[in-house]
């Protein structure tokens, strides 16, 4: 059985007080970067756990943190990306609704390590119960000395801010969320310059996903070698796993990386309900392109998922069985993009509009002839064009829905109505 | 604290005013319900901000609302976990019972209907939010209590608001 | 330098140029919207994708740099592919109202998509639309949401070049629109810049709307007559009527941005204020008479007063031509050196003149911004010289220029700066001193021994009472500059100190080029042909190319080429010319395209000196307050009715053109002064435009070599023959007064900048009321709100006007602008006075207050006040 290391505390009572974090060892491994190593050796050590970003993309955390530029003519800054808006993703809401202190200890670290005094924590608004628990964990914090000036004694000042977001998906891509935290329309920025060098008031900027900060203090604890020998190496460590939709045991589940997604889904989650059969899972997010059944085999990291041909995203699991209209899976992913387009650019803007307008006839059974062609026409006006990677993800997912379920789709404009209704 | 006060203090947290626009957005609307114009202006005065940028902002993110919502705003998860859980049933159920539309408000201005893109919480879809608080695992029944307590809350904030105002009288 | 291959062709382009640039360079055309050369790319609007190899994905050229070796395609199928797939996108949800729209025929979709597009779209769903009605956000700017491409040109170009910030974006995704605060641009600046980058329908101008397609216009290019800067422009017109103005990217000092006063404030060509007739004074009264009659009239009335004293003043709004000649008739003709060319300040030419001749630097504006520092003196750039602002806030937001500031009334343009100082009104000249006195200590050694000698003699004392700290920052800042641009707002000559303002200039640049900082200077003028007023010797100390007429030489020159004699005696200025009248000296006055009785300090004395005037002629196109005392008055074309040209603050002439005919009897002003001279059995030779032109570049030197035919679309420059400084300094002003009363400061506001500007239709709905500015708490302490009506009384006069409150405004500082006629502005102004102390009361207050004191102001005087745009 795999001891849950980052939902540890989650489910004890009074998890998100100082005092039961500081009994399961918290603040320790603060302690010990601030007594016993430079930040440049906090940086090779979470270089040497190959840490990837857990937000998504899976950047590795310490070669992101080894960009920021060492001279300090400028502030520099950490963001933490708790926006979550992944549709199918939970698990940074839990940890800091029940863990609040973990995230602050992350934070902690990945400040010292890469020199920066302020961290802002972008939060989505609609995230109360975590807004507050976080506010009374930073408030306890400063008030023991783990956050404020002279850190625990040392030179390191250091404090944490909460940005509420206010119900926007773009915010979670991180040149948006820069742009939202300025107080502008979130629309991301033109890459170069990265964040790392002139991000946040261009300044050098960090900006890492609640769980990827939250691995930080137990890879300072544990070390290197502990976070690496969990799964692949090449995407290593403890992971968590949100299960949702049309299976048994929906919820958060803390598993190696790399298990596989049948383990995870019938095992843990439970499989299917009661006399369905599993039909697809989309595995990070609907931005993720979904695996039909036959692919569940695929192990859950970011490397073996890309070569399948969708991706580990936030590894917002979603399951769907045979009771379900994958045309109105698919109208519904891209209704939500469509819907969170920030409008910057044409293709994502305009297209994904072209789209859901078709999806919708056919969904309908008002669909024609042609409309699948004008679709494929359409992903590929869209895929590779759009600014950010919203548009792509879009793309992505009509793209898979097509390949895998194209019977659905022509059912639907054959027999001028849904099958499943 | 008057909310001068408190758009000020969370401003201090920021280099720069025009980063505290939401912030002071999200609590003007805490304080008046929705943000007309007048309160807009306010906010970009109270930053030394331009007027249009406050306007933006308040246009672009989908929690601050321009026109007046009802006392509740439910607001129902209908993304695909949800929706594979059976949220439109609910949102369905939700309209019958309160006689109006979604995106709709209740004539007696109580609640306010719409659905939301995921809340994040979809490990009890259905979701719906009410205010600050998720309601998740939701049924027609749990809806049904939902609202009841909600209505009942409602009556007894009406009715301490005319206890309040009526003892001078 | 990196090399890299576009479709095969190799160049060597700078590093840091983007792939779009280099494919310029090489002629390869690569289709845009959102992108627009002087702002940062937003790489939205994904037309300009292109191949690089061993990129996976297209790449929008607009926003990647060049790297060396970097081969891109910009032809292969997947390009067409892309390209038109993005069209097909955007014009599936463009509303394709083509005939009705007024972009019709010159819009860069339509443009694109017969270049790039599909040839048919399989898009068969309705399409959006947002709103069924254009939304009319201005008086004179209109929104047709439904056509918008959100290309993000216009809300760019109102924050990052106009500075307004007035326009923005609202909602998101396929909601996304253009708008202004709650949907309205009812406070913007109404430049109209936001309209004229607006590549589609979207933003349009509202007087235009429906008036005509763009191939019926007559299109003119020429130059904008409001202000110094000299912005060329585009005037459209259809069979003589005039349409509307544009301006062109690659054109002019401006490059496409015209302020309010350019874009929409030429309709003052067609207003109905006009002279039709010449009119002579019958029994008291102006009666209209033929050219023939007049011309009797004027001959008997011209030797009848031949003996006396005569005097010409000229309006620097005038071409060079005109003014030319009318010196020329003025010296030849009516044998007089009393010449001068602003009705509202006189220029001391023994000061000025040795200033502009070491110092003024004919270049162009924005190669002269671009030094280090750039100085700002004087007056409020953002309204008097909006454009010029655009190009200073470009410079300091990308170029690095310091911007620094030094006025008594704050602009908009002071965000911007590095360091702004506030000094009193008057205080100039004090504050120029201290920085003067600063520079010279803080580089002590570095000065050469015996300038510094020469400078510590002059001005080794104690900084005058405007604070140590702000001229002390400015010195800083000054210091650290390796070069150095002084912008000076002419506004300064309105102070009896502007002599010793423009000593201390002299003082300062003289130091800064001591120190090795180059030391580059140029007004900015509120009239668009000052300079070249100057330089057409419209002065009464000079003769045309700013040469002393005591200079035998100079006077020799041009007598031979005139082949009649100049009177040797300097003349006198307005001021002094003012005074012959009124002591009966003054025979013919004549007044040429301006309005002193308006314009200059202390209206009644103006009144009565005119009216003491033997022969008051007045040459005009509209009828002014002064034309209205003159004995005759002569119908002149105004601006579009005559070819010539204009000398900007940069020195750098260009075409004012024709468009029009002269309405009803109006003569060019050339042929009226043929008219003139002949009464008198004179002919002035030559007498067309373009043979005066050319005796310009020959007898005035920073004309030479210039000809018609080379001041092409962006004019040609005169060139300065820099005379090197008199080397000696003149000392510190006396310390000002500490005054704590309020100061009445007056200039140009944003929408007018009088005489033309009023006479604008358009410009009348968009402006403000007549106002009086004043700080918060000045305000405050008199108990007055913003909106107030209030009367603003000096010791010679008041008016009655709105109040409005400037919170950036510092204490002690009263603005009136001297724009509305309506308000008689000067007749609260004294002569030699400036600035002018007041004091403001409410409205009402002060009828209670003073009910029967025997002030000047009759309540009927009051109400003009507030009566808007009288007639
Ligand atoms: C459209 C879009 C939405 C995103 N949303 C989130 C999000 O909600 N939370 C998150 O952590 N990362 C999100 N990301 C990824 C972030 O851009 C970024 O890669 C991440 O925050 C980096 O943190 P990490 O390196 O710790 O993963 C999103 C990316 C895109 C393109
Ligand atoms: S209004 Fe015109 S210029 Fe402005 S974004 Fe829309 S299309 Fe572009
Ligand atoms: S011009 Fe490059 S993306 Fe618009």
């Amino acid at each position: 059985m795999f001891e849950p290391v980052l939902l540890k505390n989650v489910d004890v009572p009074d998890g998100h007080l100082l005092s039961t974090y500081e009994a399961g060892g918290g603040y320790q491994a603060l302690a010990k970067v601030l007594r016993e190593y430079t930040p440049d050796e906090v940086v090779d050590l979470v270089k040497q756990s190959n840490l990837r970003g857990r937000g998504g993309a899976g950047f590795p955390t310490g070669m992101k943190w080894g960009f920021v530029p060492k001279r300090a003519d400028k502030p520099k800054y950490l963001c933490c990306n708790a926006d979550e808006g992944e549709p199918g993703t939970f698990k940074d809401r839990i940890i800091m609704e029940r863990d609040p202190h973990q995230l602050i200890e992350g934070l902690a670290v990945s400040a010292y390590a890469i020199g920066a005094e302020t961290a802002y924590v972008y939060i989505r608004g609609e995230y109360a119960t975590a807004i507050r628990r976080l506010e009374q964990a930073i408030a306890e914090a400063h008030e023991k000395g783990y956050l404020g000036r002279g850190v625990l004694g040392s030179d390191f000042n250091f404090a944490v801010h909460i940005h509420c977001g206010a119900g926007a998906y773009i915010c979670g891509e991180e040149t948006a969320m820069l742009e939202s935290l300025e107080g502008k329309r979130a629309q991301p920025r033109l890459k170069p310059p990265f964040p790392a060098v002139a991000g946040l008031y261009a300044s050098p900027t960090v900006i890492n996903n609640v769980e990827t900060l939250a691995c930080v203090p137990h890879i300072v604890m544990r070390g290197p070698a502990w976070f690496r020998g969990i799964g692949p190496d090449k995407s290593p460590g403890p992971k968590l796993y949100c299960l949702s939709g049309q299976v048994r045991k929906p919820g958060l589940y803390e598993l190696p990386m790399g298990i596989p997604l049948r383990e995870l889904v019938e095992n843990h989650a439970g499989g299917p309900l009661p006399g369905r059969r599993i039909k697809a899972v989309i595995p990070g997010g609907v931005s993720a392109p979904l695996i039909p059944e036959v692919g569940l085999e695929v192990a859950m990291d970011f490397d073996s998922l890309a070569a399948a041909g969708s991706m580990l995203g936030s590894a917002g699991v979603i399951v769907v069985d045979d009771s379900t209209c994958m045309v109105k899976v698919a109208t519904r992913i891209i209704e939500f993009f469509h819907h969170e387009s920030c409008g910057k650019c044409t293709p994502c803007r305009e297209g994904l509009n072209w789209v859901v307008k078709v999806l919708r006839r056919i969904e309908a059974g008002e669909g024609a002839p042609g409309d699948l062609e004008q679709l494929e026409k359409l992903c590929k006006g869209i895929f590779g064009n759009t600014f950010c990677a919203l548009g792509d993800g879009a793309a992505m997912g009509l793209r898979a829905a097509l390949a895998h379920f194209r019977d659905e789709f022509v059912a639907h404009i054959e027999e001028r109505r849904c099958p499943f209704h | 604290m008057t909310m001068r006060e408190k758009i000020e203090d969370a401003a201090a947290r920021y280099p720069d005013q025009r980063s505290a626009i939401m912030p002071a957005l999200l609590i003007a609307q805490k304080e008046h319900g929705h943000l007309p114009g007048p309160v807009l202006e306010e906010v970009a005065d109270i930053l030394g901000v331009e007027r249009i940028w406050v306007y933006e902002l308040a246009t672009f993110y989908t929690l601050f609302h321009t026109e007046p919502v009802g006392m509740f705003h439910l607001q129902l998860c209908d993304n695909v976990s949800c929706m594979l859980c059976g949220s439109e049933a609910l949102l369905t159920h939700l309209e019958m019972a309160l006689g109006i539309k979604k995106g709709d408000t209740t004539p007696d201005r109580l609640f306010t209907l719409s659905t939301v893109e995921c809340l994040g919480a979809c490990e009890m879809a259905p979701v719906m939010q009410v205010g600050d608080d998720y309601h998740g695992d939701l049924d027609p029944g749990r809806i049904d209590a939902i609202l009841e307590r909600l209505r009942a809350e409602a009556g007894q904030a009406i009715g301490a608001d005319l206890a309040a105002a009526s003892p001078g009288e | 330098m990196v090399s890299i291959t576009i479709d095969g062709q190799t160049l060597d382009v700078e590093s840091g140029s983007t792939v779009l640039q280099a494919a310029e360079r090489l002629g390869i055309d690569i289709p845009t919207f959102c992108y627009l050369k002087r702002l940062p790319p937003l790489a939205s609007c994904r037309m300009c994708l292109v191949e690089i190899e061993g990129l996976r994905r297209l790449q929008p050229s607009c926003a990647t740099a060049v790297t060396d070796g970097m081969v891109v395609r910009t032809n292969t199928p997947l390009i067409d592919e892309t390209r038109s797939s993005m069209l097909d996108m955007l014009l599936a949800n463009h509303p394709l109202d083509c005939p009705i729209c007024d972009k019709g025929g010159e819009c860069e979709l339509q443009d694109m998509v017969m270049a790039y597009g599909p040839r048919k779209s399989d898009f068969r769903d309705p399409k959006r639309v947002f709103h069924s009605r254009d939304i009319r956000l201005s008086p004179v700017i209109i929104m047709n949401v439904n056509r918008c491409i959100q290309c993000q040109r216009c809300v760019r170009m109102c924050e990052e070049v106009v500075g307004a910030v007035a326009l923005g974006t609202v909602e998101k995704g396929m909601d996304t629109a253009v708008t202004g605060f709650e949907g309205s641009l009812a406070s913007c600046d109404q430049c109209g810049n936001c309209v004229e980058v607006c590549p589609v329908g979207a933003l349009m101008s509202f007087p235009y709307r429906y008036k005509a397609r763009p191939w019926d216009l007559a299109e003119t290019d020429t130059v904008c007559p409001h202000c110094g800067t000299g912005c060329q422009l585009t005037v459209g017109a259809r069979k003589g009527e005039f349409m509307r103005v544009r301006s062109k990217q690659e054109h002019g000092v401006n490059r496409e941005t015209l302020c309010v006063r350019g874009r929409f404030g030429l309709d003052f060509v067609e207003s109905r204020d006009r002279i039709k007739r010449p009119m002579v004074r019958r029994d008291g009264a102006l009666v209209p008479v033929s050219w023939d009659e007049a011309g009797d009239y004027l001959r008997r009335r011209l030797s009848a007063v031949e003996n006396k004293a005569a005097g010409g003043l000229a309006s620097a709004r005038l071409p060079n031509e005109v003014l030319y000649q009318f010196q020329k008739l003025m010296r030849t003709v009516f044998r007089t050196n009393n010449i001068d060319c602003s009705s509202r300040w006189s220029a001391p030419f023994d000061t000025l003149g040795p200033l502009l001749a070491s110092f003024y630097t004919r270049a162009s504006l924005h190669d002269v911004i671009g030094n280090d520092c750039v100085l700002v003196v004087g007056g409020n750039v953002t309204e008097e010289n909006p454009v010029t602002e655009y190009l200073l806030r470009d410079a300091a937001r990308r170029r690095q220029t310091g911007l620094l500031m030094l006025s008594a009334r704050p602009s908009r343009l002071d965000a911007d700066a590095r360091a702004v100082v506030r000094v009193p009104p008057g205080g100039e000249a004090a504050s120029l001193a201290a920085v003067v006195a600063g520079l010279a200590a803080a580089a002590g050694q570095a000065l050469p021994g015996d300038a510094f000698a020469g400078i510590g003699a002059t001005i080794d004392r104690p900084a005058a009472s405007t604070g140590r700290e702000g001229p002390d920052r400015l010195v800083a800042a000054l210091k650290d500059g390796r070069s150095v641009t002084v912008l000076v707002s002419v506004d300064l000559l309105r102070s009896p100190e502007a002599r010793a303002t423009l000593q201390q200039l002299n003082n300062l640049l003289q130091v800064l080029s001591l120190l090795g900082k180059g030391a580059v200077m140029q007004f900015l003028f509120d009239r668009a042909n000052q300079m070249g007023a100057w330089d057409m010797g419209i002065l009464p100390g000079a003769l045309p190319g700013l040469r002393a007429v005591a200079e035998v030489a100079a006077r020799r020159a041009l007598e031979r080429a005139w082949g009649t004699e100049i009177p040797s005696e300097p003349g006198v200025d307005l001021d002094a010319m003012l005074d012959l009248c009124l002591d009966g000296r003054m025979g013919a006055l004549y007044v040429a395209g301006t309005d002193p009785l308006i314009a200059y300090p202390d209206r009644d004395f103006v009144k009565r000196a005119l009216g003491a005037a033997d022969l008051l002629i007045v040459q005009d196109t509209f009828l002014t307050d002064t034309a209205g005392l003159a004995e005759v008055v002569l119908p002149a074309a105004g601006y579009g009715e005559e070819a010539g040209t204009f000398t900007n603050n940069e020195g750098r002439t260009q075409k004012v053109r024709k468009f029009r005919e002269p309405a009803f009897e109006a003569r060019g002003n050339l042929e009226i002064f043929d008219f003139v001279a002949a009464l008198r059995h004179h002919a002035l030779q030559p007498s067309t435009q373009g043979e005066i032109f050319d005796e310009i570049t020959q007898l005035v030197p920073a004309y030479q070599g210039l000809t018609q035919d080379g001041l092409g679309a962006d004019g040609a420059f005169t060139k300065a023959a820099p005379t090197p400084p008199a080397g000696t300094f003149f000392a510190a002003p006396p310390t000002p007064e500490v005054d704590d009363r309020l100061m009445l400061v007056t200039g140009d506001c944003l929408f007018h900048n009088g005489y033309l500007s009023e006479r604008s239709e358009i410009l009348n709905t968009v402006a403000d009321d007549p106002y009086v500015e004043m700080s918060a708490q000045d305000a405050g302490q008199l108990g007055l709100s913003d909106g107030d009506q209030v009367v603003v009384r000096s010791a010679q006069g008041e008016l009655t006007t709105k109040l409005k409150v400037n919170r950036r405004f510092p204490r002690g500082l009263v603005f009136v602008p001297e724009n509305y006629r309506a308000l008689r502005l000067n007749s609260l102004m004294r002569r030699g006075e400036y600035p002018c102390p007041v004091e403001v009361q409410k409205a009402n207050a002060a009828f209670e207050i003073a009910p029967s004191a025997g002030s000047s102001a009759s309540p009927e005087d009051l109400g003009q006040g507030m009566a808007r745009g009288s007639p």
